[in-house]
């Protein structure tokens, strides 16, 4: 191929990357404005600015390819395909409400703002990316850049020794684990010889392989859940992940549970369906001989919801409450990924935006609560319900969502995953998921007996700007309307596997 | 309009209201008031224009048959089965029946909107009060629009949780809350019952019959119900009767009848235009409503149907006696309504279902009328207590007027509209052939009771309120004033509908059209009821009425003699029949006796099991732990080294990296490593298991 054909493939792959390209325009547009000193300080340009170039990103990702396998792109490092555009479309959303969020924290101050605008929206562009590629080497940078960015955002408050401590841990408990799983890379590379996640899918589920190198694939399999259970913060790879939250600017927290940790499970999907698994029939899927990576992923599940559900029943302070139920929620979106079917899937996706909106949401309460003169510990919650009756209603609504309970979308998410789990026969994953709902249903539920039915403690005015309430509405908007009318998203996520 | 245009705009009948009250109930305390009232009635009186729009639509169809429009929203529930697949349709179903419904729905709650207005002046809550109203039409209309079960199920419950709202509006105080619990409780009763109907039919035709219906559309139940008399009878009885017993009893916690009328006395806690617009004209006759939609599964079941009848029947003069000896103006209505709804079961029971729906139309006009005159009066007279009324006819005209007219049509006085639709009823009663033989005659003997004394009670009422001296003191005389216009312009417009709403529904001996019953008849399947006109001679017809005539003139004139010729009568009869009186005054002590059968047994097991818990389980759990303990120590001079060692050792090693990984300040980076080494070591304990 000569150098003008290259330019013109490459100029070709632009025509699929308008949501890398707008969210690095909107890099760019960030870093500049961010140097002109009389701006340093002017959230609401930088707003703005972000929602414009989000905006943009997201009418960039609307084009949907048609119903063939998509179109690989950038020489063939990326495929544009269904699956990605759905992700991309995710990521982006979840940055902007991150960032609308970040807007009214008081945690993030003014000189602080365009630095985080400028990281969330660079994380972004790394899970776009990670969505999109298919590729190890390629899979490996976004991930890396996606990773060391945000454990920049997470100690964008240095100066504060919990912020500080917070981002060191995550830097180093994400080094070690993406070192490991960088290990596992280079074993698939040297088994199958290309970077090409598709040829190697096909190397490692050939006829001449089956039942070879037991050994090798057991660390292969090992060494990849390593860096994608630290990215979702699963079992046994969770523990930063409280003090992570508890640290981090409560916006960061809020994006971290959904934004990286959807990106790792968009990529688990990616590599475990493409190289451990194969396609057999039109629903279904069959797993490589040499290890049952579902059944591990499957006790992984119910391991970790139950870990982060038990854990979560004694905390008091908000933040970490969540945190742990983040890692529930982890839990039971595995058990999708351990069905090895397209229902599993469709599952899976299904719950990872019903989670965008309800764990956003239930943050963006948190966020408000904390600029008056709350704080994140549950007696700043009790009786508040008296102050700020509308946030109170939408947390509550957040929350039922986040238990499960009709008519919110949680219920739905919910019963398209157990529904999945048990039309696979796994019948002892669907009772510990149950029981770890109810099991949940006494944390969220103490949070909303304090806000609703508790005498107030701490009397403080709780400063829910217009903004917040506009936030906090267009989450419980989808948080209710998902519950009673699904069928469309349904029917778009069902369009993508 | 065109019907098939009219399909796209179906859904904007429920959606106005709802979207009113979404409006009204979040910005409602920003909005100024005209905002709040404008959206308000201009919801309402959208989905008014709308639904004579369908019906307009709907006549302009030809062939009665063809009446029929869905218009399918989206799908709601599917669930993908072995076989075929069960979906359910958020969908709306335009046909007479939903149509005159929503015309009452929407007609005589836009005028109680109105009224409202003025009622409501001054109260704070009042743009709360609005989002609860129009949120209750929104249900009421999903309820009779819903074109299937479910759906129908979400409104049912939806106009209960209203119901409930607005019942305890004013819940600071505590009785109001109270009513508005044990409004919720009985309602939960019965509800429970519809459900398991509900579940009971789904089961039988869709998974135990080989799938026979893929959704609960009536369209397809009603293709499928026949299937249900194949199926296993349950301890002796059809599978029919059963769910339609089961769905009764939801009707008679919604439409307060024998046994669950119980909360609606007390839901006259709430405002009084709310009494007239839920628990007189619309939310209670959704049980009437429910069974005569669900017509062609009653049809089946001749056993459930004459349970149903007796029950109304029963109900209807259950009811009526109570309301004679009642002193506050809203509990004689309270009961009137559950005495009248009674007459409605009656026909629906003898398959009357046209002339159910007739009574239900008529009633809603003449009862909605009363409810917002004792509104008026009670806004004038501030008691709720007819003894401190009397003499009123001179201060407010207008309301008496109104209300006089009302009275006639309860009464049953032709021309008003209570006769033609009480009439039909009891017509279609005496010639029923009902489970048991001779059942007819015998319920058509109890309702022309029934219709005695409730022309009995309303003379007793309108002439102790209208007629005689003020009874009220002399310093709320002088307050005395009739309502503003905002209040009497329903009340004038529901007297001229009480009035003339009957000629819709002519009977057959005249020889005109029965207008209702002829609209009506595509969806109730012709049986008895209207049909039986023809067959019967004209001199029967007459007779009977004549007779109900005679019966509604004798209890008119009791009640004149009693309470204005010879007003010392009542008082001697009281102690006279000091115990009889005592019993129907306290409504046949039904209060106690559930609070004695149920309330007080379910607190006494809570607390039993209460005690049990503490007494007992504690004591159990505790002296297990103890005797734990006593085993341990006994053991502990000889415990093994090795086994101590190695569970120090584990906790230890727990607690060391627990402690490690918690506090970073210790500066050990390699900590971070061991423990990603350890949880690589755990990932492979897993392989191995599995």
């Amino acid at each position: 191929m000569d150098l003008v054909q290259i330019a013109r493939s490459n100029l070709e792959g632009f025509r699929y990357a308008g949501t890398e390209v707008a969210l690095c325009v909107l890099i760019v547009a960030l870093l500049l404005s961010g140097v002109i000193l009389p701006f340093r300080k002017n959230r609401r340009l930088f707003l703005i600015i972000s929602m414009l170039g989000l905006a943009l990103a997201m009418t960039a990702s609307l084009k949907q390819p048609g119903a063939g396998k998509g179109v690989r792109y950038f020489a063939d490092l990326f495929l544009w395909d269904s699956f990605s555009v759905f992700f991309k479309l995710f990521f982006v959303a979840a940055a902007a409400f991150t960032i609308l969020m970040a807007q009214m924290n008081r945690e993030v101050e003014d000189y602080e703002f365009n630095e985080c605008c400028l990281l969330v929206v660079s994380v972004t562009l790394g899970m776009v990316l990670l969505a999109s590629s298919v590729d190890l080497l390629m899979i490996y940078l976004a991930f890396e850049t996606m990773s060391l960015l945000s454990y920049l955002l997470v100690g964008i408050r240095f100066r504060e020794a919990r912020g500080g401590e917070a981002a060191l841990k995550y830097v180093l408990y994400g080094a070690f684990t993406s070192g490991v799983m960088l290990f596992g890379f280079s074993l698939v590379y040297g088994l199958a010889g290309t970077t090409d996640i598709m040829e190697i899918g096909r190397i490692l589920n050939s006829a001449h392989m089956a039942g070879q190198n037991r050994a090798l694939f057991v660390l292969m399999v090992l060494f990849f859940l390593a860096g994608l259970l630290f990215k979702t913060a699963s079992f046994p790879f969770h523990i930063w992940c409280p003090d992570v939250y508890e640290g981090a600017p409560t916006p960061v927290t809020a994006f971290l549970s959904v934004g990286p940790k959807a990106a790792g499970f968009a990529v688990f999907i990616r590599l475990f369906y493409t190289l451990f698994a194969r396609e057999v029939g039109d629903q279904g899927f069959a797993a490589i001989e040499q290890v049952d990576w579902p059944a591990i992923v499957a006790v992984i599940s119910a391991i970790t919801m139950s870990l982060g559900n038990l854990s979560a029943i004694h905390q008091d302070n908000v933040k970490r409450l969540l945190a742990y139920s983040s890692i529930a929620h982890a839990g039971y979106l595995l058990m999708g990924i351990a069905c090895l079917d397209k229902l599993g899937l469709e599952a899976v996706a299904f719950y990872l935006v019903v989670y965008l909106f309800m764990n956003l949401g239930a943050f963006a309460v948190v966020t408000a609560v904390n600029n008056g003169e709350g704080g994140e510990d549950i007696r700043f919650y009790r009786g508040l319900s008296a102050r700020a009756p509308m946030a109170c209603v939408a947390m509550a609504v957040f929350l039922f969502s986040l238990i499960g309970i009709p008519p919110f979308a949680g219920f739905v998410g919910k019963v398209f995953l157990f529904s999945a789990v048990i039309l696979k026969k796994y019948y002892w994953l669907a009772i510990v998921a149950a029981i770890n709902t109810v099991i949940s249903l006494y944390y969220y539920v103490r949070l909303i007996k304090a806000m609703f039915i508790d005498q107030a403690e701490v009397s403080f005015e709780p400063r829910v700007s217009g903004v917040s309430y506009a936030v906090i509405g267009a989450l419980a908007l989808p948080t209710l309307v998902l519950g009673v009318y699904w069928q469309p998203l349904a029917a778009f996520i069902e369009s993508i596997f | 309009m065109d019907p098939t245009t009219f399909k796209d705009y179906l859904f904007l009948i429920p959606l106005l209201p709802f979207a009113g009250a979404a409006i009204n109930g979040i910005l409602g305390r920003r909005l100024g008031l005209r905002a709040v009232h404008l959206i308000a009635l201009g919801s309402v009186l959208g989905s008014f224009v709308l639904s004579v729009a369908g019906f307009l639509a709907l006549v302009s169809i030809k062939s009665p048959e063809a009446r029929r429009v869905v218009s399918v929203l989206y799908q709601w529930i599917l669930i993908a089965g072995q076989t075929g697949s069960f979906h359910i349709n958020v969908a709306f179903l335009l046909d007479p029946l939903s149509s005159v419904m929503c015309l009452v729905v929407t007609g005589v709650g836009f005028f109680i909107h109105v009224y409202s207005v003025g009622y409501m002046h001054g109260d704070p809550g009042r743009a709360r009060y609005f989002a609860y109203l129009n949120l209750f039409t929104f249900s009421m209309l999903v309820l009779v629009l819903a074109d299937n079960l479910l759906l129908m199920f979400v409104g049912w419950e939806g106009v209960g949780l209203c119901s409930y709202l607005l019942i305890g509006f004013w819940f600071s105080e505590l009785d109001n809350a109270r009513a508005g619990m044990k409004a919720f409780i009985a309602n939960r009763v019965g509800d429970f019952g519809f459900f398991v109907g509900l579940m009971l039919l789904f089961w039988t035709l869709y998974v135990s019959s080989g799938q026979a219906v893929g959704s609960l559309s009536y369209g397809e139940l009603k293709g499928a119900a026949p299937l249900l008399l194949d199926a296993e009878p349950i301890l002796g009885l059809s599978v029919p009767t059963i769910i339609c017993l089961a769905l009764f009893m939801g009707a008679t916690g919604k439409s307060a009848q024998i046994p669950l009328y119980v909360w609606l006395p007390d839901a006259m806690a709430g405002p009084t235009p709310v009494s007239a617009l839920i628990h007189a004209a619309t939310m209670v006759t959704a049980g009437v409503f429910m069974i005569v939609r669900l017509n062609f599964l009653y049809l089946l079941s001749p056993v459930a149907l004459s349970v149903v009848a007796t029950v109304g029947a029963l109900t209807a003069l259950y009811a009526a006696s109570i309301a004679i000896t009642q002193n506050d103006i809203k509990k004689v209505l309270a009961y009137s309504t559950i005495s009248q709804l009674g007459y409605m079961f009656l026909g629906v029971g003898v398959s009357a279902f046209a002339a159910g729906i007739f009574h239900l139309v008529t009633h809603a006009f003449f009862k909605a009328l009363l409810f917002l005159g004792a509104g008026s009066l009670i806004h004038a007279a501030h008691t709720n207590d007819i003894r401190k009324m009397g003499g009123l006819r001179a201060h407010m005209p207008a309301t008496f007027f109104t209300f006089m007219v009302a009275f006639l049509a309860i009464a049953g006085i032709p021309p008003f509209a209570g006769f033609f639709s009480k009439d039909e009823i009891l017509f279609s009663t005496f010639n029923a052939h009902l489970a048991a033989p001779g059942l007819g005659k015998l319920l058509w003997l109890v309702g022309l009771m029934g219709a005695g004394l409730t022309a009995f009670y309303m003379t007793r009422l309108v002439i102790v309120t209208f007629f005689g001296e003020f009874r009220g003191g002399e310093s709320a005389e002088e307050k005395l004033h009739e309502s503003p216009r905002t209040m009497t312009g329903p009340l004038v417009i529901l007297a001229v509908l009480s009035a003339v709403g009957g000629f819709i529904g002519l009977p057959a001996v005249t020889h005109l059209p029965n207008l209702i019953g002829g609209f009506l008849e595509p969806v109730v399947a012709l049986k008895g009821g209207a049909a039986s006109h023809g067959s019967h001679s004209a001199a029967l017809e007459l007779g009977l009425m004549a007779v109900s005539v005679a019966a509604a003139a004798a209890g008119i004139y009791l009640g004149w003699y009693l309470y204005h010729k010879r007003p010392e009568l009542p008082g001697a009869l009281r102690e006279r029949f000091k115990n009889l009186h005592a019993v129907v005054y306290n409504k046949y002590y039904v209060d106690e006796a559930y609070d004695r059968l149920f309330v007080r047994p379910v607190i006494a097991i809570s607390r039993g099991t209460g005690r049990f818990d503490l007494g007992v389980i504690d004591w159990v759990v505790n002296a297990l732990a103890r005797a734990t303990e006593r085993i341990s120590a006994g053991i502990g001079w000889e415990d093994l080294k090795v086994v101590d060692g190695l569970v120090n050792a584990i906790a230890d090693a727990v607690k060391y990296w627990g402690y490690h990984t918690r506090r970073l300040t210790t500066g050990k980076v390699n900590h971070y490593l061991y423990s990603v080494v350890l949880g690589l070591f755990v990932l492979y304990l897993l392989v191995l298991i599995t």
